[in-house]
């Protein structure tokens, strides 16, 4: 598929890279190579710059310092047209489809030269054929579902041939089984000879399983090289993270998930017994479409109780953002019911959950979580602007006054009450929005994706937040992609697959295997394929 | 009173000057909406086609007077389609302003500009003359009416194909629809999204100007200030009357020119349909039929959004 | 700390915060700021000066005869408060939406209609007098309230863009206004002694007229005061109170609203009325007020004032107090160009002048914006 067989190794060095943004340093002096024939690995937390890195290699960003060599010959990388020239090619962790367009055009999409669409399809076809990726160049891309829409980036990116592939966190909308072909893929792709693979992301399995070297970055520094032959999960993680971390994730190397266990385990089947008391929040069989007509939430039964966190696990794109918008609101079901306090609210009505004592923390802080050009002050009092008035008027003094009290008891950094939202870090912006949940005095406190783009710090403050809360009476539904989160917090995990949960066991003592394969969709029986019946272990209570 | 309708449209189809004006009216707006298509395909609802029509008109009438040629006066008319809209393109794509406000003063320039001139020059100007194309021209009813027109009318048989090639069948026409659906995945893949939304806009006011040209040389024959009198607005209309497909729209323009021929031929013909109620038919239709495809027929996802790059 | 000082302070910011979000990197680098506004409504006036002078006329005397004509003339303050009223009230409208997070943009059509109910109740109810007054004023209110309503109904029931529709409405409005003038039972002069009544209606009877005060010589309609007096209430109400509050809310993010409890249709549709209503009410105090033809409805009445109001709104930033004299500015160069026959030079030249000054108004801050923007993009990457 090359004619570089007599060229040098195609190794890409890159040395003393400096990026910063403002007064943010993302890169600072990281030197970095990629070996011809070899996985490299780029792990790292939210954050650590893996992701500046490789735009910049990839020619999104121009670095402030460092320089980029080529199979030897330096190279100046100034837009992403001279990144392809040079056969440097990068699936994005967000979709860079245009979901109204086919395969086809959206293949050709960000190439140059006259629009060839028989060429096109040829060279689908060769691509998908030679990676056993199978796609109908024909099909609209909006009409296929997240994991297919992957496989269309895969092709978009390797169907120029590309030397150099660069992933960014490619697996966050996979199942477990999706990933592992799409590391087969990748092996395929190494395999050629001059090529060479990097793989952003922050999931140790993956880097562990599917890679050749491992470099460790964090806080825009590297940390460790090292081959992965020679690494274990613990000392990745303590690199990674920069201390003896407490997250489950320095657990003895047995309970972390590598997606190929075959024992089954005889304490799986057992249900956790249920709390006595009675439940705070109760969704009941919800069924719910988009305006495309997928299916959002298929029959989704659960209950939250005072007093425990109760943590949703799942890979993205099973129905979580329709969890957050539902009890946010913004989500009418077709059918089932919810009820807060044994009370059934109306879905969809606006303020409803809001007013029956449910708070969100939602997983979009700009979208739907804060007013981005109100103040500090102002977005306390969202819900209530009323708690402000004295003699007929709204007062700003009021505001403010609360404003201050809550920057001291959250630790929020503002330049003051007044301080417009925008002009917060997403930290801090989350700290407000936490704050405003938790002085409404809700019954029921969600917290969707809340870690989301924050730092390590801001991670672990949210996460003891969250478990004073729960200490104090509060129930608290926890929604997150992070397995290591939520090992950490949970007294109890669901696991939603597909818009349902089909599984469910206690936050202590998990059974890693089972959790793993429940969140690639297959209960109990291993090799089965997906189980929609998810009878046993069971959700409906 | 219904069946007097009918029998009003029976006795009116079967005039051939009825195809012939009602044609003259919507390929004047032919023009407009295949621009215009083009430019809300790349995200922008472009309102100042209105007066780069208008502007078109002027420049054309201008043109032909200090000139004597039409084909001076169908260039520069087109030529000031193009510079309306550059800074059109360029306010809001490039210095993003809002896109209706910068449509909305342009639109109230052009027209000042143009009554100002008018009234403080005086213009000569005359008509294109006939062009009949042989044997064409003979077929019954809608023979004179597609082939024996003045010559800058047949204009429209290469802009509507071009724009349509242009759309579907170039490399800029598909970073065109990428920039107007999905214009940060554009911008991912390394497109110029604002670069393609100007040249969009630039396109329009080519296709705009030159109907204002062709309404004024192959129609009018003479300025006033009134010539275009909201055309360029029910050429929107007809845009999104057709569901953002170049045939729908180009459907949608022969129907309000076929509403438009009815308001002109009918009271000759002694039938009494109130004028206002059919000049008002283009808008009442386009306002119901969105009402009824709003739920299945999909503008362009980023329409009248603004693009701007996220700063990470 | 001194504590007035503070609540100055604040209530500074309060305004900050209700400036477009664009202008927030460089609001306060003030003299940059000015001599950009300077240099760009020079540029305006040079351009007109410029096709003054392509056209032999002289652009002094252009000039200074609309100065005459606006300000400097005796009495001249009166006239132009006259034309800014109606400017005002479209433009207080126009922020109304514009808050909510809606595009208004038929005021023209809604002030219109507004303008068409008046006369018809005025002219056509036998009880003159005050009552009969405050009866047609808010029947042109709901008519212009109920024209908006159409958009704000499609929009919410069928999710058609109310830019689209408030737009379209804006030509039918004009045609249904232009049949009602031809038709005797609705609007047409009745008189037949009239000899020209071709598309006016009757005069309004001089008891159903606004009262027009004289100040300094100065004479102007009552309405002039309400409208100011709207102003200062809007922008109280916009800042100081909870509906207010929630209505910036939805303006700024509809899904916050919504989790919070404020209705995007129920806000949503209370707003396009008081758009439509204060833009109808504007063409209820055009036609008793006095400063627009004579009394009498005609078929061009609205004389763009619906279009050049929603500039006004623009111009002043969507605050209800910079309205005051934006609206001002307008409305002088409106009467300014009344003047404009001894010169020579055509009146149109005053809308040249008028759109061009709005233009060099959007560039500055679009200027500074795109230079903000090119200082962070230079930092982060070359390509633009």
């Amino acid at each position: 598929m090359s004619s570089q067989v007599s060229s040098p190794p195609l190794d890409v060095e890159m040395a003393g890279i400096t990026k910063t943004f403002g007064s943010v340093v993302a890169c600072d002096d990281v030197s970095l190579t990629l070996r011809q024939g070899r996985i490299h690995g780029i792990l790292g937390e939210n954050g650590a710059g893996k992701s500046t890195l490789m735009k910049i290699l990839s020619g999104l960003y121009l670095p402030d310092a460092g320089n980029i060599t080529i199979a030897g010959s330096a190279q100046h990388i100034d837009s992403p047209n001279t990144a392809r020239q040079l056969g440097i090619a990068m699936v994005h962790q967000h979709f860079s489809l245009v979901p109204a367009l086919k395969v086809w055009e959206n293949v050709l999409l960000g190439d140059t030269g006259p629009l060839r669409e028989k060429l096109a399809r040829k060279k689908i076809t060769e691509v998908s054929q030679h990676y056993s990726l199978d796609i109908n160049p024909d099909a609209k891309v909006e009409t296929l579902p997240v994991g297919v829409r992957q496989r269309v980036e895969i092709i978009k990116c390797l169907v120029h041939d590309p030397r150099i592939v660069i992933l960014d966190e490619p697996t966050s909308v996979l199942s477990p089984a999706e990933s592992d072909s799409l590391f087969k893929v990748l092996r395929q792709v190494v395999s050629q000879g001059n090529h060479c693979v990097a793989l952003v992301s922050h999931k140790l399995n993956e880097i562990l399983t599917a890679t050749d070297d491992i470099t460790i970055m964090r806080q825009g520094k590297v940390v460790t090289q090292l081959a992965t032959s020679r690494a274990d999960a613990a000392m990745l993680a303590e690199a990674m993270v920069g201390r003896k971390v407490n997250l489950p994730l320095a657990l003895p190397e047995d309970r972390i998930y590598h997606g190929t266990a075959d024992a089954p385990n005889e304490n799986a089947a057992k249900p956790p017994t249920p709390p006595a008391k009675s439940p705070i929040l109760s969704i009941q069989a919800a069924k719910a479409c988009d305006t495309n007509g997928a299916v959002l939430l298929d029959s989704l039964n659960f209950d939250i109780y005072p007093g425990e966190i109760t943590a949703i696990a799942g890979v993205e794109g099973n129905g979580q953002s329709a969890i957050d918008q539902l009890l946010s609101s913004l989500l009418r079901l077709d059918s089932g019911k919810v009820e807060v306090d044994g009370k059934t609210v109306k879905t969809g009505k606006p303020g409803a959950f809001e007013q029956a004592g449910v708070a969100v923390v939602s997983e979009d802080r700009h979208d739907s979580g804060c007013v981005m050009d109100m103040s500090l002050a102002e977005n306390l009092f969202l819900a209530n602007p009323q708690e402000a008035r004295r003699g007929g008027l709204l007062q700003p003094k009021v505001m403010s006054a609360r404003a201050q009290q809550m920057i001291e008891d959250f630790s929020i950094t503002a330049s003051g009450p007044q301080a417009l939202m925008w002009s917060l870090s997403g930290g801090n912006q989350q700290r407000v929005v936490l704050a405003r949940s938790l002085t409404s005095q809700p019954k029921v406190l969600i917290a969707s994706q809340p870690t989301r783009g924050l730092d390590v710090g801001a991670v672990e403050y949210f996460l003891d937040r969250l478990k004073i809360a729960a200490e104090a009476g509060l129930a608290v539904l926890f929604i997150s992609h992070e397995l290591e989160e939520i090992l950490h917090v949970a007294d109890r995990i669901l696991v939603l697959y597909a818009g349902r949960i089909i599984g469910e066991m206690p936050g202590q003592d998990v059974d890693m295997r089972r959790l793993g394969l429940l969140m690639g969709g297959i209960d109990e029986v291993p090799h089965s394929g997906v189980t929609h019946g998810a009878t046993s272990g069971a959700a409906a209570r | 009173m219904n069946w007097d309708f009918f029998e009003a449209i029976g006795d009116v189809a079967s005039q051939s000057s009825v195809y012939e004006g009602g044609l003259r009216f919507a390929i004047v707006l032919a023009f407009v909406a295949a621009g215009e298509w083009i430019a809300e395909k790349a995200g922008t609802l472009n309102i100042s086609v209105e007066g780069m029509l208008l502007g078109g008109a002027f420049a054309a009438a201008a043109g032909l007077h200090i000139t004597g040629s039409v084909i001076m006066g169908i260039l520069l008319g087109t030529a000031s389609g193009l510079i309306i809209a550059w800074v059109q393109a360029n306010m809001s794509h490039r210095l993003t302003a809002d896109q209706f406000v910068v449509g909305l003063t342009l639109n109230i320039l052009v027209l000042g500009v143009a009554s100002f001139l008018n009234s403080s020059i005086r213009l000569d100007t005359t008509r294109a003359h006939v062009f009949e194309i042989p044997w064409l021209v003979d077929f019954p009813l809608v023979g004179r009416a597609l082939f024996g027109q003045r010559w800058p009318f047949y204009l429209i048989y290469l802009v509507v194909p071009l724009c349509w090639l242009l759309l579907y069948r170039t490399r800029w026409g598909l970073e065109v629809r990428a920039a107007g659906e999905n214009p940060h995945a554009a911008d991912v893949s390394g497109i110029h999204v604002n670069r393609r939304r100007r040249q969009s806009i630039y396109v329009a006011g080519l296709t705009s100007g030159m109907g204002g040209a062709v309404l004024l040389l192959g129609q009018v024959g003479r300025f006033e200030d009134t010539i275009v009198n909201g055309q360029g607005f029910i050429a929107i209309a007809a845009v999104i009357f057709g569901g953002w497909t170049l045939r729908g729209a180009m459907f949608g323009c022969l129907l309000f020119g076929a509403v438009n021929s009815f308001r002109l031929t009918l009271p000759p013909l002694g039938y009494k349909i109130n004028s206002e109620l059919l000049s008002s038919m283009p808008y009442l239709v386009t306002i119901l039929t969105v009402a009824i495809i709003a739920t299945y027929a999909r503008p362009p996802a980023a329409l009248a959004r603004p693009f701007i790059r996220d700063l990470e | 700390m001194n504590q007035s000082l503070r609540n100055s302070s604040d209530w500074f910011a309060g305004f900050l915060k209700d400036t477009p979000s664009f202008l927030k990197h460089t609001l306060y680098d003030k003299w940059l700021v000015t001599g950009l506004y300077v240099v760009s409504i020079f540029s305006a006036l040079a351009v007109s000066a410029l096709l003054i002078w392509a056209t032999d006329g002289s652009w002094r005397s252009v000039f200074s005869a609309m100065l005459d004509g606006s300000l400097s003339n005796p009495g001249r303050w009166g006239a132009t408060i006259g034309e800014s009223t109606p400017l005002l009230l479209v433009a207080l409208g126009t922020i109304i939406s514009v808050r909510a997070g809606l595009i208004n943009i038929g005021q023209e059509g809604q002030l219109l209609i507004g303008a068409a109910v008046t006369t018809f109740i005025a002219v056509r109810i036998d009880h003159p007098g005050p009552l009969i007054l405050t009866l047609a004023l808010l029947g042109g209110l709901l008519a212009g309230a109920l024209w908006a309503w159409i958009a704000a109904g499609l929009k919410y029931w069928r999710r058609v863009p109310e830019v689209l529709t408030t737009l379209l409405l804006v030509t039918v409005a004009a045609q249904l206004v232009g049949y009602s003038l031809k038709t005797t039972t609705l609007l047409l002069d009745r008189s037949p002694d009239h000899a020209n009544r071709n598309q006016v209606s009757d005069k309004i009877p001089a008891n159903i007229r606004i009262p027009r005060l004289t100040i300094f010589g100065n004479e102007f309609p009552l309405s002039a005061l309400v409208a100011m007096a709207l102003a200062v209430v809007l922008a109280i109400w916009l800042v100081r109170t909870a509906t207010g509050f929630r209505l910036r809310m939805l303006g700024m993010n509809q899904k916050v609203a919504h989790r919070v409890g404020v209705s995007a249709v129920k806000y949503g549709m209370a707003a396009m009325a008081v758009s439509g209503g204060l833009a109808g009410l504007a063409g209820a105090m055009m036609i008793t007020g006095g400063d627009f033809g004579s009394y009498t409805f005609t078929a061009g009445f609205s004389s763009f004032i619906g279009w050049e109001g929603l500039l006004v709104a623009l111009v002043a930033r969507n605050h209800p107090l910079a309205a005051i004299p934006m609206a001002f500015i307008f409305g002088s160069l409106r009467t300014g160009s009344g003047f404009l026959a001894a010169t020579g030079v055509e009146r149109e030249i005053s809308n040249v002048v008028q759109a061009l000054i709005v233009l060099a108004l959007l560039l500055p801050p679009a200027v500074l914006y795109a230079r903000e923007r090119r200082k962070l993009l230079a930092t982060v990457k070359a390509r633009t």
